[in-house]
């Protein structure tokens, strides 16, 4: 039964291909009083007889589209999924029907001043290697991470790999387009870096190109917990007193005589 | 406020609201309706926002409402950025006869309406390539499903009753009264004044483009599982976060972060923390508290800092002579901007420090002295060297790169003694492919407590016993410490879904580590060593660690430590556990 129902809509298209007539795939954006609109803004004039396969044609839906030689929806084919590109969308503009003469638009001619995300073809997914320089004072053990605007400022969304001494790094894959406000932490608010003047700073902005690997540096002039230099954690606890000795674990002292306010 | 002012915000009414997170798509079909702050209402079939690009398209008999009049078409996109708005009216040819098409009937059109002036659209302008695409979603999952959602434009989404999906991405869907996703740029308010745990889960119940009210539900080996409650406020210049962790536990911390910029180049941040033990919010059988407050002024090629610290051991009447103390202590530290030397790959940086300590109780008795008070100043220097490549091949997975970092501190104390800390580390790193990557190190700290001819009276010379067994080995500390460090670390990674690493670490340290001499350091609430290097620490540890990305929103991260039998010590007390989302 498939197999001829396949028959006969190839018979169909060659048939319309034979008359002259021209199809395309796209999306549905409205049809409504005689006209299908695809999401190109483009409307066209639906013959009062065309043939609807698979449904209404609704918002969201794909179609395959056949027009006649002057221009007339003839045919629609609805689909739920999205239909591989078939036909020049540009080509059939030409049976788009407009009340107004086509004008240009001054805010789509190119710009020097046009940033990279406005050039960039959205959706693909790409590879993006970040890689940070850390301060020289960043702990051996420490545990870096980058924080988003993607992750609603979640100080612990993207961990880093530690890769040397002084450089952490990780892979992500993201949608071309997606545009990136990001800082770096040590897995809290209060380590999220700051400039090197000691003040806060602006995220750095990321704009996801099109090219399959893309590449990102930074470089953390310090951390905002940094204190003298030194990390200095907000304990969940009351401060434990001053130790003036550097050793904070040394051992229980024999009974001689040694002086108090060392630690324990 | 004035960022409320300038926001646009949305109301978005539909038979079925969907927002996927991973995208930040809101996708709403069946009698959709939007309202405007500014006074539009316009009804459609289907609506999809882009909230990161900051644009919608609501498509499908389509009726647009505003002070101007109404009118009817297929597709309205809002590129609210840019204050455009692209419409596709269907006219009566009568409405526009001069252009009208020839033949009888309604007939299409192409308006753009610019700077919000609908009196006055300019008709047959060429529109962007994808003014009316709508996503394709695929089979993705919504995080929620609702029928209604509010939208503060670049700023946040907040959705009605609906169901939420606690799994991200896997379907498990449990009614919520309401969420709210903030997505703007402004970090603050992703700021958190909580401890670390091993597994949060947020429901952000309100907000908007200033403010955000969440419980957390969290997990940790310390407090077990338990809800936790957050507020957070955010300016331009000045935020604040206060929270209650954990709000189900008897001990629980009041945290307040306060931070204020009144210029570019001056900062005050503030934390405070209230400690307290309670059933519910009875009255607490203690409580204490302590503020820090760090002033920041930035300066030519360098800037000042200081630190200061008040704790307040009872806030409830003293049970004991040690409640009575209110330490105090504050520090004012100048340091300078990272500089080049020369054209070399070395760059340094100098801090100076001073500071002052104050406790009642005491800070140190020396000879017979107690000091209540302490002087101190400190002067450092950092140098290191940043990826200096060694050789030259094109493939760079053959070539080698060297860091190093030199750090140098004395700190002078009123109390007769001074602490010089002397660390030094050098690695080489190598890419072994896409994948893999490899880095050994080795690195050197040197502590020194010098008190003069009262060293050995701080210091004394002693052989510990330790079950029986003497370690004469320490006998010969006095005060100077070395702990040496050689680490070898082979990491895996792909594409950021899945990593996986291997450190094997051999310590070399002076005093030697003897089993169940040292006390172990307090390691943090998730079970994590906190020091870098510390008295006892077992000669050889291997730690693994796995990071596997579950979806597009949550990962899970298991490690564990191998010590070698050190003093019966094979493994790490427990996995450290963390899903992070």
């Amino acid at each position: 039964m498939q197999r001829a129902l396949l028959c006969v809509f190839l018979i169909l298209s060659l048939l319309g291909a034979a008359s002259g007539g021209v199809t395309v795939t796209g999306q549905i954006l409205d049809y409504e009083k005689g006209f299908l609109f695809l999401a190109s803004g483009d409307g066209f004039k639906v013959a009062p007889n065309a043939i609807i396969v698979n449904g209404p044609p609704q918002t969201r839906r794909y179609a395959r589209v056949t027009f006649n030689a002057s221009g007339v929806v003839t045919k629609i084919e609805v689909s739920r999924s999205k239909l591989a590109a078939e036909g020049d969308l540009g080509a059939v503009r030409q049976f788009a029907v407009s009340l107004s003469t086509p004008a240009p638009n001054p805010d789509l001619a190119p710009s020097r001043s046009i940033s990279r995300c406005s050039l960039t073809r959205a959706g693909k997914l790409v590879g993006l290697t970040i890689t940070v320089q850390v301060p020289p004072g960043t702990g051996p053990t420490d545990t870096i991470y980058m924080t988003s605007d993607q992750s609603a400022w979640n100080a612990q969304a993207y961990r880093l790999d530690r890769i040397d001494a002084l450089h952490y790094r990780t892979t992500l894959k993201l949608l071309s387009g997606t545009v990136l406000h990001v800082l770096f932490d040590r897995g809290s608010t209060q380590s999220i870096q700051v400039g090197e003047n000691g003040i806060e700073q602006e995220p750095y902005l990321l704009c996801i190109g099109d090219e399959d690997a893309q590449a990102f540096r930074a470089i953390v002039d310090r951390w905002g917990d940094e204190q003298n230099g030194e990390p200095q954690q907000i304990p969940q606890a009351l401060p434990t007193p001053y130790n003036p000795a550097p050793f904070p674990n040394l051992p229980t002292p024999p009974p001689a005589p040694r002086p108090s306010g060392l630690p324990d | 406020m004035l960022f409320l002012l300038l926001s646009v915000l949305l109301h978005v009414n539909g038979d079925n609201v969907q927002f996927f997170y991973d995208r930040f798509l809101l996708e709403a079909d069946g009698n959709v309706r939007v309202t405007t702050s500014d006074g539009m209402t316009m009804t459609g079939d289907s609506f999809s926002m882009d909230l990161k690009l900051n644009r919608f398209v609501l498509a499908g008999h389509v009726h647009v409402q505003d002070r101007a009049g109404a009118q009817d078409g297929a597709a309205l996109a809002d590129f609210l950025d840019f204050n455009r708005i692209y419409f596709v009216p269907i006219l009566r040819q009568a409405q526009d006869d001069k252009t009208a098409a020839r033949d009888d009937g309604p007939s299409p059109d192409r308006w753009t309406f610019i700077d919000g002036d609908f009196a006055h659209p300019a008709k047959g302008r060429e529109m962007p390539g994808d003014t009316f695409f709508f996503p394709d979603t695929g089979g993705a999952k919504p995080f929620i499903m609702t029928d209604s959602a509010t939208v503060g434009s670049r700023s946040f989404v907040r959705f009605g009753g609906n169901h939420l999906d606690v799994a991200n991405g896997l379907g498990a869907y449990v009614p919520t009264p309401s969420y709210y996703v903030n997505f703007s740029d402004d970090q603050h308010l992703g700021d958190n004044s909580l401890a670390g745990a091993s597994f949060d889960a947020t429901d952000q119940l309100a907000g908007n483009a200033n403010s955000i009210s969440a419980v957390h539900f969290r997990y940790d080996p310390t407090n077990k599982t338990y809800l936790s409650f957050e507020q957070h406020f955010s300016g331009k210049k000045a935020y604040a976060v206060f929270s209650v962790n954990p709000l189900t536990r008897q001990r629980k911390f009041w945290d307040l972060l306060t931070s204020d910029r009144p210029s570019e180049h001056f900062q005050i941040r503030t934390f405070t923390q209230l400690s307290t033990f309670q059933h519910g919010l009875s009255e607490p059988t203690d409580s204490g508290q302590y503020t820090t407050v760090q002033l920041t002024q930035a300066l030519p090629r360098s800037f000042l800092q200081l630190n200061t610290q008040f704790t307040n051991y009872s806030l409830l009447t003293p049970v004991s002579d040690i409640q009575h103390r209110h330490p105090f202590q504050a520090q004012l530290t100048a340091q300078t901007f990272n500089n080049r030397i020369g054209k070399l790959p070395l760059y340094e940086s100098v801090i100076y420090g001073f500071g002052y300590q104050h406790d009642s109780y005491g800070l140190q008795t020396i000879g017979g002295n107690t000091y209540t008070s302490i002087w101190q100043h400190n002067l450092g220097i950092q140098m290191y060297v940043p990826a200096v490549k060694i050789g030259n091949n094109p493939n760079d997975a053959k070539n080698l790169y060297l860091n190093a970092t030199f750090q140098k501190n004395r700190t002078w104390n009123s109390a007769p003694h001074y602490i010089d800390t002397t660390q030094t580390s050098l690695s080489l790193s190598k890419t072994l492919d896409r994948h893999f990557l490899a880095f050994a190190s080795y690195s050197v700290q040197n502590t020194g407590d010098y008190y003069g001819a009262l060293q050995s009276i701080v210091y004394p010379s002693y052989v510990p016993v330790v079950d029986g067994v003497a370690d004469p080995g320490y006998a010969a500390f006095n005060g100077v410490a070395t702990f040496r460090t050689l680490s070898v670390d082979v990491n895996y990674s792909n594409n950021g879904n899945f990593a996986a690493s291997l450190l094997a670490r051999k310590h070399t340290d002076f005093p030697k580590p003897f089993p169940g001499l040292f006390p172990t350091p307090v390691l943090n609430i998730l079970g994590q060593q906190q020091l870098a290097n510390y008295l006892g620490e077992p000669p050889y540890d291997v730690t693994a660690e796995v990071r596997a990305r579950i979806n597009s929103r949550m990962s899970i991260d298991l490690a564990r430590s191998y010590f070698f039998n050190y003093g019966g010590q094979r493994w790490s007390p427990a996995f450290v556990i963390q899903v992070t989302q």
